[in-house]
């Protein structure tokens, strides 16, 4: 059971050999890389923490565009809704007053014609009435019977009018 | 009817007789049979140098192995690391990250890139040859105390050199005097410090060799009943301990391996430490 010295040179020389040829070949590239890997992975985390932000502020500015052009969108509307309202209210007026004048317009001339044409009849019948009254007389009357004929002829047709 | 009696007790006697024999034979050859399996024993005799014997034991031969199976391996491996390992490189790196996180940068941080490539070899070259002792045909030769003293001894030579490279020399013999304690005082604790420098790594020779050993003994001893009772009938029961005790033995020599490089980092780190 003591330990013997062979052993503990060939334990030695075995180890440190080892030590060297797996340090060389397997422990630094080994280490390197999970130090890479490590580093890479805390970038990439890195970045897509940025790039989330970066999407969120996106998003952000694209809801506050969104919103303004909602709020144009309706603006707008409302708007064009006055500004029809204000036109129709325009045109309905316009339309009224022209009616109103047309009808005046139309009123007036009827009431024209109307008279032209009472003037008219009068005239027509005096001159009926006047030659009436000179066929069925015979001879021609005084001024005086003149003026009493055409004053009851006209107090008939105010009648009859 | 007599001589059937006879004839039965001489039988009997008979039988009694060899059983006693066979046991006193087996039973010196079940040590002998134990010893065979763990001592370690030359295969290829070679000149003694400087009272130095030479020869290349089984234990040897097992290290020589294993070192072999683990530049292969590696090298196979780890021939153009990848980023993304797959295969043997991803099974390899598991044990290295594990031992990486788990073991060296907790222990060591900044210091890691200097120790981590003898911690990484003390733990991978351990725990093959903890394992190999479960393979047909091979033996432990952590279970023999010259091979765990010559790794406590180097583990050792580590935590010196480490304190020495960051405290130098001067700082390096100031580690042994505690600071803030009476000068009377210092008489005792300067010794009671170099004892425990030197009892800890020996404590982490005898751990591994005992544990290694233990294993085996136990292992044989049992597999020796066998021979011991020559009877079949015996055999499902020291075989079941066998196996349980074989399955044990995987677990004992992962954990081994572990506690002897995480005591290595420990150390080492304690020695790094500008304070005590």
């Amino acid at each position: 059971m003591t330990p013997s010295g062979g052993t503990i040179f060939w334990t030695t020389v075995t180890f440190i050999i080892l030590l060297l040829i797996l340090g060389k070949f397997a422990w630094r590239p080994i280490l390197a890389m999970l130090d890479e890997r490590e580093s890479r992975i805390r970038e990439s985390l890195e970045l897509a923490e940025k790039a989330r932000i970066a999407s969120q502020k996106t998003l952000a500015e694209q809801d506050q565009i969104l919103d303004a052009a909602r709020k144009e969108a309706q603006d707008i509307l409302a708007k064009s809704r006055k500004t029809a309202d204000v036109t129709k209210d325009e045109i309905i007026k316009k339309a009224s007053s022209e009616a109103e004048a047309l009808i005046t317009k139309a009123r007036r001339e009827i009431e024209m014609s109307r008279d032209k044409a009472i003037e008219e009849i009068r005239d027509l019948a005096v001159e009926l009435s006047m030659n009436a009254t000179a066929k069925l007389v015979g001879k021609s009357l005084d001024e005086k019977d003149h003026q009493a004929l055409i004053d009851d002829s006209l107090h008939k047709l105010g009648e009859l009018n | 009817m007599i001589n059937q009696t006879v004839e039965h007790a001489t039988a009997l006697s008979d039988t009694a007789h060899h059983a006693a024999e066979a046991a006193a034979e087996h039973g010196e050859s079940g040590v002998d049979f134990i010893l065979h399996h763990i001592l370690s024993h030359p295969v290829i005799k070679l000149p003694t140098v400087f009272g130095i014997d030479l020869s290349i034991s089984n234990h040897v031969i097992m290290m020589w192995i294993i070192s072999a199976i683990l530049i292969i391996s590696f090298g196979v491996a780890f021939r153009k690391p990848a980023l993304v390992p797959r295969g043997l490189a991803n099974a390899l790196e598991s044990l290295v990250l594990y031992i990486r996180n788990d073991i060296i940068l907790p222990n060591l941080g900044h210091d890691a890139r200097s120790y981590a490539p003898y911690l990484l070899t003390a733990f991978f070259f351990i725990m093959l040859c903890n394992l190999a002792g479960l393979v047909p045909y091979g033996s432990t030769a952590t279970g023999n105390i010259a091979v765990t003293g010559t790794m406590a001894i180097l583990t050792f030579m580590v935590v010196q050199i480490a304190a020495i490279r960051k405290h130098g020399l001067l700082g390096y013999f100031m580690m042994f005097s505690p600071p803030g304690i009476p000068f009377l005082l210092k008489f005792i604790m300067v010794p009671v410090e170099v004892i425990s420098m030197v009892t800890k790594h020996f404590a982490l020779a005898i751990r591994l060799f005992a544990n290694m050993i233990a294993g085996h003994i136990t292992i044989l001893a049992l597999m020796s009943i066998i021979f011991f009772f020559k009877n079949w009938l015996i055999t499902p029961f020291p075989l079941a301990i066998i196996l349980f005790s074989s399955l044990l033995e995987i677990l004992i020599s992962l954990i081994q391996a572990y506690v002897f490089t995480i005591l290595s980092a420990v150390f080492i780190s304690a020695s790094l430490a500008t304070e005590h």
